[in-house]
């Protein structure tokens, strides 16, 4: 008879959640039932008596199994909700990908002209230029890619000291980026303008002063932007 | 009956506390003893009571620990804490006013 209620009390708790607690409820729950059945055997009831009585006095498991999802640890864990491809995702991929091709197609022009014309002045010189706005062209790319890019925000309450910190945070980043964007594209623009100038009215002794101006301009932005943001808060 | 049950019920915390008071038991004993006390007319379920032992656990009122027996029943003890013993007269307090006051409540105007 004792396995019968070791086997009624297993049915019970398949519906039991799976923890640590259910399970030691499981034990302690078995063993006073079966005191419980073995003190109604010794005042003299019948097995099937026992049993049943013992049975019956176990009531509605269903609070108990309640209470046990409670502080059970979230049950079986939650899968990560699945990630959505990001929009533009292809769009940004093909920009990536023309950005590699100019890069190697930048020497190109230089070689197939030097090729071509192997005793003009010009052709080295127009090489080199088409070489650099090619640069220009693929890091431009690069870096409008990287500042449409939707960032995976992690859930944020909204009206929190959170959100505002994000949301500050955020714009602090968009600056960055447009400034990271004028210096990428400034820097090469810099190199053509020398060569070209320089290769155009041949005053090389004087042309290298754009390296000075250059930094400047380049300062001069910044400071713009800084003060902008600023004056903008 | 029924409707001492429910009365009985509602003091589930009380009556498991009580039991605890004197020493530390388990879930069996401690029905027993509530059996005996009433003469047979009233008698936790099971599923009653572990809610009740787990409501009153994660309250603070009591501590468990399995207990180390020679016959192999491996069985959990239940202890009351200093917290539980503070909750425990409240719970008494407020029970002997009610009374008192349902005494008075209960029967009707005297001429």
């Amino acid at each position: 008879m004792e396995y019968r209620i070791r086997a009624y009390v297993d049915e019970l708790f398949q519906s039991a959640p799976r923890t640590q607690r259910a399970y030691e409820l499981k034990v302690e729950l078995t063993q006073n039932l079966l005191d419980k059945y073995f003190a109604l055997l010794s005042e003299g009831k019948s097995q099937d008596d026992a049993y049943n009585l013992t049975v019956m006095s176990i009531g509605d498991v269903q609070e108990l199994f309640e209470g046990l999802n409670e502080d059970a640890p979230a049950g079986p864990p939650v899968p990560p909700p699945v990630m959505a491809p990001a929009p533009g995702a292809n769009r940004r991929a093909l920009v990536v990908t023309v950005a590699v091709m100019l890069y190697i197609l930048s020497v190109v022009p230089l070689i197939g002209l030097s090729a071509l014309f192997p005793y003009s002045d010009m052709a080295p010189i127009l090489g080199i230029v088409l070489m650099f706005v090619f640069i220009a062209c693929a890091t431009g790319l690069l870096v409008y890619n990287h500042m449409t890019k939707p960032k995976a925000q992690p859930y944020v309450v909204p009206g929190t000291v959170v959100q505002d910190f994000k949301e500050w945070q955020s714009g602090k980043s968009q600056k960055k980026q447009l400034m990271k964007f004028i210096r990428s594209v400034f820097w090469p623009l810099v190199l053509v303008v020398y060569f070209l100038i320089s290769f155009g009215t041949g005053k090389w002794y004087i042309t290298w002063l754009i390296f000075l101006i250059a930094p400047a301009v380049d300062s001069i932005i910044s400071a713009t932007l800084t003060l902008q943001d600023k004056n903008g808060r | 009956m029924s409707i001492a049950s429910d009365v009985i019920r509602g003091h589930t915390d009380a009556i498991i506390l009580a039991q605890l008071m004197t020493e530390d038991s388990y879930g069996y004993k401690i029905n027993r003893a509530v059996v005996e006390k009433t003469q047979g007319l009233f008698e936790f379920k099971e599923a009653t009571l572990y809610t009740a032992f787990r409501r009153l656990e994660q309250s603070g009122y009591i501590t468990s620990y399995w207990g180390d027996e020679n016959t192999g029943a491996r069985r959990r003890y239940y202890s009351i804490t200093p917290y539980g013993v503070e909750q425990y007269n409240r719970m008494v307090a407020q029970w002997e006013e009610s009374v008192g006051l349902l005494q008075r409540l209960i029967y009707p105007q005297k001429p």
